[in-house]
């Protein structure tokens, strides 16, 4: 009775799988990997590689996709991010009262507090430059903002008790969103095309002033993504109690 | 024929790529948590500090950036481990039944109980 009980709630089971695996073949195989994509003439690779510095401004071709061709995708990689941190945020509400509340531990020691206040702003300063230089070297807004947040969380660390302010972390995110979509709509009022680079001519290629409203942008990335990781980082620490 | 500072510069490369196989050996071998710090810190530190300097010497134009890594991870590294170790200890991870000595439980002791020896 067991073993045929068994084998008859496998046999559908078995047959979805056999579906799903061969619907999934049949919409992969025509894909066709391994090949040499790249040297193909209608490759958008190509296009990028060949116009992505004369088309953005930006001698980082990697900042002139995310930010210039694909930047309506990055709008939605932050929306991602946001989504992400308020469902953190939303289930450490949810927690229970004493799961909430912050056990208090011995203090840091010396070592840990004056270490850690040397490096912080120095870590601050790296995560500014790399957000400041998104488009010339290796880096951008988010990681500029998440080297930001560790900054933040080394606070935390090496002062358990310290006083953040949980509105300013959220204004300066939302002002940050916000003109990330305002530079959008710049390029909307100007050309029709929503982050449109109007500007993209402006300074000399392979400068800090450079690429038009790609720096504005990962600016604005920077800072939402620095303030949103540490806002996470405090939400995560409880109340204090 | 290759210039005498890019032999140094090797031969640093290679005493800090020594340091840091041993340091990750240590991190699988060792028994516990403040055992694998020590490979960990200790060896890992030197191994990379070495590299950077060896880099610097080889390729001169490097040297100022090679220095400033050199003296972060000297700053970083020690003092995280200082904290994971004290954190590890202060929340009841156990030491290896095999270690001999125990200083900063009397240190503890000495100081009241959860007070704090600095």
């Amino acid at each position: 009775m067991m073993e045929r009980s068994t084998i008859q709630r496998s046999l559908p089971a078995l047959a979805i799988s056999i579906l799903i695996a061969g619907t999934l073949f049949l919409a992969f195989v025509e894909i066709g990997f391994g090949e040499n994509k790249v040297d193909s003439e209608d490759a958008v690779a190509n296009r990028y590689i060949a116009n992505g510095t004369t088309e953005t401004g930006s001698s980082n071709l990697v900042t002139s996709v995310v930010v210039n061709y694909r930047g309506f995708d990055t709008l939605g990689e932050v929306t991602v991010l946001f989504l992400a941190a308020t469902g953190v945020g939303a289930m450490i509400n949810l927690l229970p009262e004493d799961g909430k509340k912050r056990s208090k531990g011995p203090k840091p020691s010396l070592i840990m507090t004056q270490g850690g206040m040397l490096a912080i702003p120095v870590i601050a300063l790296f995560g500014t430059y790399v957000f400041l230089h998104g488009h010339l070297s290796p880096g951008g807004g988010f990681q500029g903002g998440v080297i930001i947040a560790t900054a933040f969380l080394l606070y935390l660390i090496a002062k358990p008790d310290a006083k953040t302010s949980h509105r300013t972390l959220s204004l300066s995110e939302s002002l940050a969103g916000l003109s990330f979509i305002g530079i959008g709509l710049i390029g909307l009022a100007v050309s029709g095309i929503f982050l449109d680079n109007v500007i993209e001519g402006f300074g000399v290629l392979g400068e800090l002033v450079s690429g038009g409203l790609l720096p504005l942008i990962y600016i604005a990335i920077g800072i939402k993504v620095g303030s949103e990781m540490s806002g996470l980082v405090e939400k995560m620490r409880g109340d204090a109690s | 024929m290759i210039a005498i500072n890019e032999i140094i510069g090797m031969v640093l490369m290679a005493i800090g790529l020594l340091f840091q196989v041993l340091g990750a050996f240590g991190l699988i071998r060792l028994p516990d948590v403040y055992n694998r710090l020590q490979a960990a810190t200790k060896s890992i530190t030197l191994g990379a500090i070495s590299i950077a300097i060896g880099v610097g010497v080889a390729e001169p134009t490097l040297l100022p950036k090679a220095l400033i890594v050199a003296f972060f991870l000297l700053l970083t590294n020690p003092i995280i481990s200082h904290g994971i170790a004290r954190a590890a200890y202060r929340s009841g991870v156990p030491l290896w039944k095999g270690s001999v000595i125990d200083q900063y439980e009397k240190a503890l002791e000495r100081s009241g109980k959860g007070g704090d020896p600095q």
